[in-house]
């Protein structure tokens, strides 16, 4: 259904005609998404198509745009970066807010350690300017490229930093949130006058509607402006970028430090993740590599970190000894980047390091502890430029990734393992050996819980491959229901199930109040419903 | 009323129904300016499932409740009725400490359950909870979380609820709801066959439900349990002290060891505060007053299980280093302080007579959020409005707390008084209420409403005034949860 | 190659965005991050690297007709084909050839009869006088009149200079081969030009879609300068340098390419061109994407796609990646920093991921504001750097970056290298 011209002349009053679209070309652009082969039953690579797309440029025009909105019904969805198919519409007639034009750092407050961005600022661009004043900013898993505003509020947050920077859901302090009714709420201190410094109160926290374990995803208004912690960093205004393309590296001062740690069992692993809590170090933690495979992941690694080499080049290294040798080393390992905070600091955590290795018999892997590499790696976990290193391989997704402690998340490992293996088996995955889990150690600030992200890989051309991936994504949610998993990644994708399957499958979990309320809560901010389903809710209450 | 007793006597057993004219004497009055309210009834319930009929019966009988998790004395009129016919739950016999957990880091409290009952139990465990300063012996590990207490040790927040993570609460319909990630699985004893721990604090869903009933005085709901994060109990810790006769000369010190994470606890108090805490008696803590220097910085350094001697070692060097370059000077002392115990009576409860009541029986709290950096011109205002008011300066007691890891900064000014004395009484009243009036104007944020406070802090805010209804009206349709606070 | 061809490319898209920004590794400031004009321009994602894909598939597919499509054009057209996206695509993936496919777009559209209006006169004036300058082919040599070196035509010689339609209908410009002759002469190259019988190169045809046009002009360049016994194409024109090197092999030249910031710093280095004067000045140098990172040079190559590990998509042989690595970005540098005097100060800005000066593509010709503006992005990063002068080695960023500066009223230089080297003799 095309907008009512009225409609649509409505919004161009809002944003000008240069910043609104229905060209069936531009709408096109934006209904592309990585991801909606896996949802498509056809395995087909667009989502909903917008009915137009409007690009605001400051708070005033989203306001304006969710007032026409609400006058004429009509959905709309905002994103940043919109970087997967949860920015895609998920229903027809959905106007889609592309928030590009909205990409300024508003303040960065040294002494206090926050910063005040706009819903496109990314995680590149914030931490530059913070890095000259001697701060950071905590990163998504979605790399440098990601929306700060996604990791805060609207999507997930967890990133390889968590553990000393926090779950994105941690960082968010004060925000200027345009409500789907319209109305601009300014939650925390900035309400009361008095800042961006504070995100709860006055009184009970209303920043709990912003977000849960994940955002609305653009279906519940626009976080317009957000505060968001910041943290030390301890290295050079500018970090120095060394290497060739696209192998960069960065030599940085003896105060930073790279480190793949290595267990001789999963067990060890877990034991190590909660020593690593208990003492305090690590500024990045992050089991990274290993997404690649437990087959490949050493042979990938050494092709993405040498500018001379290439994918074409795998088979060819998969049969050197030393590669071999590095991957089976790597097979329950992580990587942990410390900073020390001065030169005693970095000692002390060196050391604290080397005890925990001592403590559960684990070992740095020397051929990662090389100065190059080690350069390199440092360079990818402190800046997440590669985070799109994700598809070296190939088109890929993550499954499971059940949050729970180290203990929780080994029990699920194999299961796992052997779910993808059986795909494997069909030819449909690439076979990167079956294991190829991705977590940030920590998921939160100071540790206690992680997500083993089990990566597949398959070739979105390829229509048996898109459906035996879409069949081993079904499998593993079976897998995770019967093994009573909790919530995992399949979470990010809930509103683009079919609405009978989503009701379902909100009825089936732990407590399906939870979507209760939430239909109520849409019912209260969002009368007119003008968002799509990325906010779910139960259509009827549980029975319980 | 007959009737409603006799169903309160259904849920939780005649015993635990109170009706008497002392007993609702002693709940209906606090040491606050509230004006006093008398409930009708005082329940105790002992378990969530009594809780939970107790609110259903509310709704039916369309009946306020009021929930106190805290012993006597109150502070913050939170828990005086403020609608007539209301009914007090006490959750004090809700005192189970269900789980501690070292390896995850982890327990698992009853409303009732405090700091005193708690600790031991803790370090048995090689764990220790953040502290506030000096709570009450009776104060509700709980209820002190709930309403966003700072604690001591900004470095261990990540945000302003933390160390709260996962809750049961019944919510004001009745609903028994988990809030978290307990709220993700099945009952808890398989939650813990499966070593999941309820340590994280988001959603389920995408809400954070947690934040509902965080600084909502019990007008959501109630909460039943709550897990909290701990840490790791030091096996040494050292207590440090700067003197200064300018708070802000301190600030750049303490800022650069909140961007280092450099020290656990962390925090400011002035001469009065001080004198409070480890005098006794008017004249003694009037001397010591004296010797004090007007500002001390209060920060410990401590070493857990895994190489705490390098731990303190290197920290230790550090700071001194830092302190050198800022001209600050530290020591383990500080002028008139013979207490050999500092330490253990910073990091306790406060003995009884609660500390604030030392100096003159009485003391009314000003606080409210901020960042460090501002908090000179709170006090100068405070001062002046003092001045102005003929209060003696010199009594106010100033505790400067650095929370969330240095991005905010709870101020808190106490108000001392001789309860007895009608005259103070009006001053304090005077000072309380104008304070209150011009730090808000001048940019304090109030996040923690209680009493006056919540007219004053949501005529500023209309638009968080109607979402907070709105998620009331969701949690609480008949407005039972202790009705007339906040902006309900 | 045919638009079917890329069809891969444009479903492994992973919808990133790593195409409108410079590899993340580099970003070193806010202001500065930014790699591709024409998102930042024209703002809607279809006028990235990645919406241009996606609008391609989704009229393969056929979502939507030509017809359907106000902006279509606009989406495929207003894009300098600077290369930028095809770099930082590349940072993370091995199998996607975006800048190819962006081509590959545009040979389709004008095969499908879908030209834009404002490249039209320009092809037009191409056909008929042979260059991109919209001026008469008479006047093709005047850049080199009174010029004492070989015409080719008449005479063999082991170097052709190829001065390239803008040197040599620029007047303001002509100082620039001129230089560049001279100083090949005097260093004792055998060097000759074809004056007046000079023809286009056609990349700036063919990188507007006109796959023909460029086609019969490089056939057409290559017999002329068999015919006279060259062995070696000097230029200084940096699209120029892109066809000669990358381009012209795949049509069998067998040619040495040279730009002249190569060969003049291969003199500079021997010792035959020699510096006697200090040129006091601080200067940024910006990187021609058809010099930098589009400048690598042509490996043959044949060989098919295949998948091992069940679908992991690899090629066999290994196939040559042009991802920037072997552009031509320390020559220049060098000349630079051998010059008495002068001092380079580096844009946030460079080599591989350089932002565009905003000539390329047919951008100049079809959308000058959008064009001018990409150079006054640039100038305004050359002031950040505190330089007095932007130096750049080829005449179509020249002409944007004067542009853009008279047009704003910046007080900046613009110099091509060879004046500096020129001023230090």
């Amino acid at each position: 259904m095309a907008l009512l011209k009225e409609a649509y002349q409505a919004l161009e009053d809002v944003v000008g005609p240069d910043n609104i679209s229905e060209d069936p070309a531009i709408l096109d652009s934006y209904a592309y998404q990585w991801l909606a082969e896996l949802i498509n039953p056809d395995g087909g690579h667009f989502m909903t198509r917008p009915e137009a797309v409007a690009l605001p440029g400051c708070t005033e025009e989203v306001q304006g745009i969710v007032k026409v909105c609400n006058k004429y019904k009509i959905k709309c969805k905002a994103f940043g970066t919109g970087w997967g198919a949860w920015a895609a519409p998920y229903d027809k007639d959905v106007v889609l807010l592309d928030l590009r034009r909205m990409d300024r750092i508003l303040e960065i407050d040294v002494d206090n350690m926050y910063a005040v961005v706009e819903p496109y600022v990314i995680g590149a661009t914030l931490q530059a300017e913070a890095m000259k004043v001697g701060l950071n900013t905590h990163m998504i898993g979605a790399g440098a490229s990601a929306a700060i505003i996604a990791g805060v509020a609207a999507f997930s947050g967890a990133g390889a930093d968590s553990i000393s920077m926090g779950h994105g859901s941690e960082n968010g302090l004060a925000m200027e949130w345009v409500l789907p009714n319209g109305d601009i709420l300014q939650v925390g201190s900035l309400g009361s006058g008095c800042g961006w410094f504070c995100g709860e109160g006055p009184g009970p926290s209303a920043k709990g509607l912003v977000r849960g374990a994940l955002g609305a995803c653009g279906g519940m208004g626009v976080i317009t402006k957000c505060a968001v912690k910041l943290y030390p960093w301890p290295g050079p205004a500018t970090m120095p970028i060394e290497g060739k393309v696209p192998a960069y590296n960065s030599p940085l001062p003896e105060n930073l430090r790279a480190h793949t740690l290595a267990f001789p069992t999963w067990q060890a692993f877990a034991d190590a993740c909660y020593k690593i809590y208990d003492s305090g170090i690590g500024y990045i933690a992050h089991r990274q590599f290993n997404k690649w495979g437990e087959a490949l992941q050493g042979a990938v690694l050494k092709i993405v970190s040498d500018p001379t080499k290439q994918l074409d080049d795998l088979e060819e290294m998969l049969q050197r000894p030393e590669i071999q040798k590095l991957t089976e080393e790597m097979r329950h390992s992580f990587q942990i980047v410390l900073a020390g905070m001065t030169h005693r600091d970095i000692d002390y955590q060196e050391k604290v390091m080397r005890q925990i290795l001592a403590e559960t018999g684990g070992w740095e892997i020397e051929a990662l502890a090389d100065p190059e590499m080690e350069k390199w790696v440092l360079l990818y976990l402190i800046k997440l430029p590669f985070k799109n290193l994700n598809f070296a391989m190939a088109t890929y997704e993550g499954s499971f990734a059940h949050s729970g402690t180290p203990d929780f998340e080994i029990s699920y490992i194999e299961a796992s393992r052997a779910l993808k293996r059986k795909y494997i088996g069909k030819g449909v995955l690439a076979d990167d050996g079956g294991e190829a889990m991705m977590a940030a150690i920590a998921r939160q600030g100071g540790g206690g819980v992680l997500a083993l992200e089990q990566f597949f890989f398959y070739d979105p051309q390829d229509i048996n491959s898109v459906l035996g991936a879409q069949a081993y994504l079904a499998e593993a949610g079976k897998v995770a229901g019967e093994m009573k998993l909790g919530p995992g990644l399949s979470g990010q994708l809930l509103g683009s199930k079919p609405k009978d399957k989503l009701q379902q499958m909100l009825s089936s979990v732990a407590q399906p109040s939870v979507f209760h309320y939430q239909r109520k809560i849409k019912e209260a901010f969002n009368p007119n419903d003008i968002g799509d389903g990325s906010y779910v809710y139960l259509e009827e209450p549980s029975k319980k | 009323m007959a009737d409603k007793k006799e169903e309160l006597i259904n849920i939780v057993g005649a015993e635990n129904v109170f009706d008497d004219p002392e007993t609702l004497d002693a709940y209906s009055r606090d040491h606050s300016f509230v004006p006093p309210g008398k409930s009708r009834l005082v329940v105790k319930p002992e378990n969530a499932d009594e809780v939970q009929r107790i609110v259903m019966w509310a709704n039916q009988a369309d009946t306020p409740l009021v929930p106190v998790s805290s012993g006597a004395h109150h502070f913050r009129g939170d828990t005086i009725p403020k609608n007539g016919g209301a009914v007090i739950v006490d959750l004090s016999r809700m005192k189970k400490i269900i789980r501690v957990d070292r390896r995850n880091k982890m327990t698992i409290v009853e409303p009732g359950v405090t700091f005193p009952q708690l600790q031991p139990e803790l370090t048995k465990a090689g764990l220790k909870l953040p502290m506030p300063l000096l709570p009450r012996r009776n104060k509700s590990v709980l209820a002190s979380l709930l309403e966003r207490e700072p604690t001591l040790i900004p470095k261990y927040q990540w945000q302003l609820l933390d160390p709260l993570r996962s809750t049961e609460v019944i919510w004001g319909n009745g609903d028994r709801f988990r809030t978290g990630e307990a709220g993700n699985h099945g009952p808890l004893e398989e939650q813990w066959k499966r070593n999941l721990a309820q340590i994280m604090s988001s959603g389920p869903g995408q809400t954070d439900f947690y934040r509902f009933v965080s600084g909502a005085q019990g007008t959501m709901g109630i909460v039943t349990w709550a897990s909290i994060r701990c840490e790791v109990l030091p096996q040494i810790h050292k207590l440090f002290f700067a003197q200064s006769k300018r708070l802000d000369d301190l600030f750049v010190f303490a800022y650069r060891l909140l961007k280092f994470r450099f020290g656990d606890e962390l925090l400011f108090l002035n001469s009065s505060n001080l004198a409070c805490i480890f005098g006794d008696g008017v004249d003694r803590i009037r001397a010591l007053r004296d010797e004090l220097p007007p500002w001390v910085f209060i920060l410990c350094v401590a070493g857990y299980d895994m190489l705490p001697k390098e731990r303190v070692e290197f920290q230790e060097k550090d700071i001194a280093d830092i302190a050198q370059e800022f001209a600050v000077h530290l020591s383990s002392t500080i002028p008139g302080v013979t207490d050999g115990g500092m330490l253990e009576t910073l990091l306790n409860s406060s003995k009884d007579p609660y500390w604030k009541l030392n100096y003159k029986g009485g003391c009314q709290d000003i606080f409210f959020l901020t960042t460090l950096n501002r908090t000179p011109g709170f006090i100068r205002t405070i001062y002046s409005v003092a001045e102005e008011l003929g209060y003696p300066a010199a009594d106010i007691g100033i505790y400067i707390q650095p929370v969330q890891q240095g991005v905010a900064c709870h101020c808190e000014f106490s108000l001392p008084y001789d309860p007895g004395n009608q005259q103070e009484i009006d001053k304090v009243q005077r000072l309380f209420a104008k304070g209150s009036e011009l730090l808000v104007q001048q940019g304090a944020f109030f996040s923690r409403p209680y009493g006056d406070w919540a007219d004053m802090v949501y005529a500023r805010d209309a638009q968080t005034t109607i979402a907070l209804r709105k998620i009331k009206s969701i949690f609480d349709p008949n407005n039972v949860m202790n009705p007339g606070k906040l902006c309900f | 190659m045919a638009i079917e061809d890329y069809r891969s490319t444009m479903e492994r898209c992973s919808r990133c965005s790593y195409c409108k920004w410079i590899p993340f590794a580099h970003v070193k400031s806010w202001r500065f991050a930014k790699g591709c004009p024409s998102i930042e321009y024209n703002k809607f994602h279809a006028y990235s690297a990645g919406g241009r894909l996606a609008v391609a598939l989704s009229l393969l597919d056929g979502r939507f007709d030509y017809s359907d499509s106000d902006s279509l054009l606009d989406i495929f057209y207003k894009c300098q084909m600077c290369g930028l996206c095809d770099i930082s695509d590349k940072i993370c993936r091995y199998t996607m050839e975006p800048l190819e496919a962006l081509r590959e777009i545009r040979f389709k559209l004008i095969e499908d009869g879908q030209l834009l209006p404002q490249h039209m006169p320009v092809i037009d004036n191409l056909r008929k006088e042979d260059n991109m300058m919209m001026k008469s082919k008479t006047e093709r040599g005047k850049w080199a009149d009174g010029l004492d070196v070989k015409d080719v035509t008449q005479e063999s010689a082991e170097v052709v200079f190829h001065a390239g339609c803008r040197f040599s209908y620029d007047e303001e410009l002509w100082k620039i081969p001129r230089t560049a002759v001279t100083l090949l002469k005097n260093a004792g190259v055998d060097v000759g030009i074809m004056g007046k019988d000079e023809n286009c190169c056609g990349v700036r045809a063919y990188n507007m879609g006109y796959r023909g046009e460029f086609t019969k002009y490089a056939e057409n360049n290559i017999e002329a300068w068999t015919t006279a016994g060259v062995k070696t194409v000097v230029t200084s024109c940096a699209d120029g340098y892109y066809a000669f090197k990358r381009l012209y092999p795949q049509l069998g030249s067998k040619f040495k390419v040279f730009h002249t910031v190569e060969f003049i710093n291969r003199l500079i280095k021997e010792g035959k061109i020699k510096f006697t004067k200090n040129v006091p000045i601080t200067v940024t140098y910006h990187d021609p994407c058809h010099l930098g990172r589009q400048g690598e040079p042509y490996i043959p190559w044949t060989g098919e796609e295949k998948k091992i590990r069940n679908q992991i998509v690899v090629r066999e042989p290994r196939k040559p990646r042009y991802n920037g690595l072997n552009g031509v970005y320390e020559p220049p540098r060098e000349m630079l920093k051998s010059i008495p005097g002068l001092e380079l100060v580096e844009m946030e800005r460079i080599r591989e991921y350089a932002w565009c000066c905003g000539a390329g593509g047919g951008v100049q010709e079809a959308y000058p504001e959008f064009s001018l503006w990409t150079a006054t992005e640039r100038i305004e990063e050359a002031k950040a750097t505190g330089a007095q002068a932007v130096v750049t080695a080829c005449g179509w960023c020249e002409r944007n970056f004067i542009d853009a500066i008279n047009e704003s009223g910046q007080k900046m230089k613009v110099y091509d290298i060879l004046e500096l080297v020129q001023q230090a003799l």
